[in-house]
């Protein structure tokens, strides 16, 4: 059951945007996630989708994991997209009744929020479907280092540091829950039936284990560590070094046309939102 | 009479995703009431995978558990049921140690089963005695127990609940020799006492020679061979060349064929070895 999530997995690929440096991903996915909500009419939208679903096509991941991906938000998006439609009063009505009131204003917002929350949630999720952990967090690393000028020396180091062993312990986090719900189920333990205290007091057993493993683990690894010489930032060199490709740069060029695009389309025609 | 059957079992782990991994695919075996069956393979051959399907942890992808001739997996019930009378204990299972007390944790599967309170002391005492636990280590904290003191702890947690069937995945894993061979001893001791079936998993196959009455060779996810001791090492070069590791004695024994000497190599006892080294001597007129 927890195997399911999907945000925030890597799924190893070797397409355009597998292979691009960390740091532009990063970049660009925060660029491309503001431009989703800078565009305000069905030109510059219809911009942002088709950008949207370029780049999901690239990745080369099967559509079946992205839309998995979409899933969890369904509700969300409903929800909200109810609200939008039955409450918002601008524009001209289009359909009027005791209850419920239908504007033109109120069916433009609705399509904007759900095309938008759509592209959000997906283009951060390929950010992390095509980089894995510790390429990401080297990405972050690096774009992070000019704050090292204002005396956090280590700090930037130390915070990358610390987000890649806790990417990293995910999967392992993961399995070591799947192995003790297994062992305390071979012994009986009913974790589907009863009132939501008797519930919750089932996990206790999963719980304990998982805390207990926790603190083992992170002894283990910080002496594992400390038997390696680890002692922070200060003079490390690395193995990987980032550079920027011919193929970063075509990717810039794309970002650029759809920025100027979506800019463009803004200027041209009038806004509706 | 089979206890525990199974029928063209696969399993696939993670189906319909791109991790797809079949670890065991088409197995059939059966288990007799009352034996002692050792499971050996390499690392990642299937045998944790397997021993899951025998209390319905894993339902089989393809194919059918039966206990005592009813598929366990034809209700949430009949699964539920199935852990308690086929008792696995997990590899390291002093991973999973929760309660207060070693007490309260070794009652908790007993616990589960909705029995009586003194029905439950009774077991856990006598679950308690079998791992040779005293009375003063079950008051104590679970976290505070060594190494193998835990493990024989989790094991009476399993012992516990009485089950027909006792599977032990790799419960020597980690130990010194000395914990080692206590495990061991004190799993036959229970086998003796009680008359039940027992299933041991390892990859060390001198544990599992010395005291297991037949054994499943797992290779690749599939049964390579399921026979008794004896004949498994009968092809004892075959078990060297899939990469398990063989008893050491075997091992001196491979050489010397291998180095020309006309002598057996199904030997996996010291006791078998002193006899046929003794033959080898004598027929070559060797005086002794
Ligand atoms: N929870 C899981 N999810 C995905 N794959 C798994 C999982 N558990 C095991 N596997 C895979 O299934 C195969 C068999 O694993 P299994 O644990 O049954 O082997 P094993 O014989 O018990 O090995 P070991 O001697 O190391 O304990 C391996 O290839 C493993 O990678
Ligand atoms: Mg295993």
């Amino acid at each position: 059951m927890v195997r399911d999530i999907t945000i925030g997995q890597y799924f190893p690929g070797n397409s355009v945007l597998h292979n691009a440096d960390p740091r532009l991903k990063l970049v660009l996915s925060f660029v491309s996630i503001v431009f989703v909500f800078v565009c305000n009419n069905f030109y510059s939208l219809a911009l942002v989708l088709a950008f949207t679903v370029v780049a999901v096509l690239s990745s080369r991941i099967s559509l079946k994991v992205i839309l998995k991906g979409l899933r969890p938000m369904l509700l969300l998006l409903i929800f909200t997209s109810a609200l939008q439609l039955f409450y918002n009063k601008q524009g001209t009505e289009l359909f009027v009744s005791r209850f419920i009131t239908i504007t033109t204003g109120g069916i433009f917002t609705t399509i904007f929020m759900v095309v938008r929350i759509i592209c959000l949630v997906l283009l951060s999720s390929l950010l992390t479907y095509t980089t894995s952990p510790t390429q990401l967090t080297d990405g972050i690393e690096r774009l992070l280092s000019p704050l090292k000028v204002f005396g956090l020396k280590n700090g930037v180091h130390t915070l990358a540091m610390m987000m890649t062993i806790a990417l990293r312990f995910i999967p392992t986090l993961i399995d070591e829950i799947d192995k003790i719900t297994n062992a305390q189920k071979a012994r009986g333990a009913n974790f589907e039936t009863g009132g939501i205290v008797q519930r919750a007091k089932a996990l206790l057993p999963i719980f304990i284990p998982l805390l207990v493993n926790s603190f083992r683990h992170a002894f283990e690894l910080s002496l594992a560590m400390s038997a390696r010489c680890y002692n922070g930032g200060e003079g490390r060199t690395r193995m990987k070094q980032l550079k920027l490709a011919a193929r970063d740069y075509v990717l810039m060029a794309a970002e650029f046309i759809f920025v100027g695009g979506v800019i463009a389309l803004n200027i041209i025609f009038e806004s509706v939102i | 009479m089979s206890l525990l059957e199974l029928k063209n079992v696969s399993y696939t782990y993670g189906a319909g995703t791109p991790f797809e991994i079949t670890a065991i695919k088409n197995i059939n075996l059966t288990i007799e009431k009352g034996s002692f069956v050792g499971i050996i393979g390499h690392t990642g051959s299937g045998k944790s995978t397997l021993v899951q399907h025998f209390n319905a942890l894993l339902k089989p992808t393809e194919g059918q558990v039966l206990l005592n001739g009813e598929d366990i997996n034809r209700s949430k019930h009949s699964a539920h049921e199935a852990r308690f009378k086929v008792g696995l204990c997990f590899q390291y299972p002093e991973y999973q140690l929760f309660e207060t007390t070693v007490y309260k944790d070794i009652a908790f599967g007993p616990t589960n089963m909705g029995l009586s309170e003194e029905e439950i002391k009774a077991r856990v005492l006598e679950a308690a005695e079998f791992v040779g636990l005293t009375d003063e280590l079950l008051n104590k904290s679970p976290f505070e127990l060594s190494g193998g003191e835990k493990r024989r702890a989790a094991i009476a947690g399993i012992i516990a609940m009485r089950p027909e069937v006792l599977v032990l995945d790799e419960p020597t894993a980690g130990l010194d020799p000395s914990g080692r061979k206590k495990i061991l001893s004190m799993i036959c001791e229970y086998r003796e006492k009680t008359d039940s079936t027992v299933i041991i998993v390892s990859h060390s196959m001198e544990d599992v020679a010395a005291i297991a009455d037949k054994i499943i060779v797992m290779n690749k996810g599939q049964v390579y061979k399921y026979a008794d001791v004896h004949e498994i090492f009968a092809h004892s070069g075959e078990l060297a060349s899939l990469g398990l590791e063989v008893p050491p004695v075997t091992n001196i024994f491979l050489k010397l064929k291998e180095m020309g000497l006309n002598i057996r190599t199904d030997i996996y006892t010291k006791d078998q070895a002193e006899k046929e080294l003794l033959r080898y001597l004598q027929k070559e007129g060797i005086a002794w």
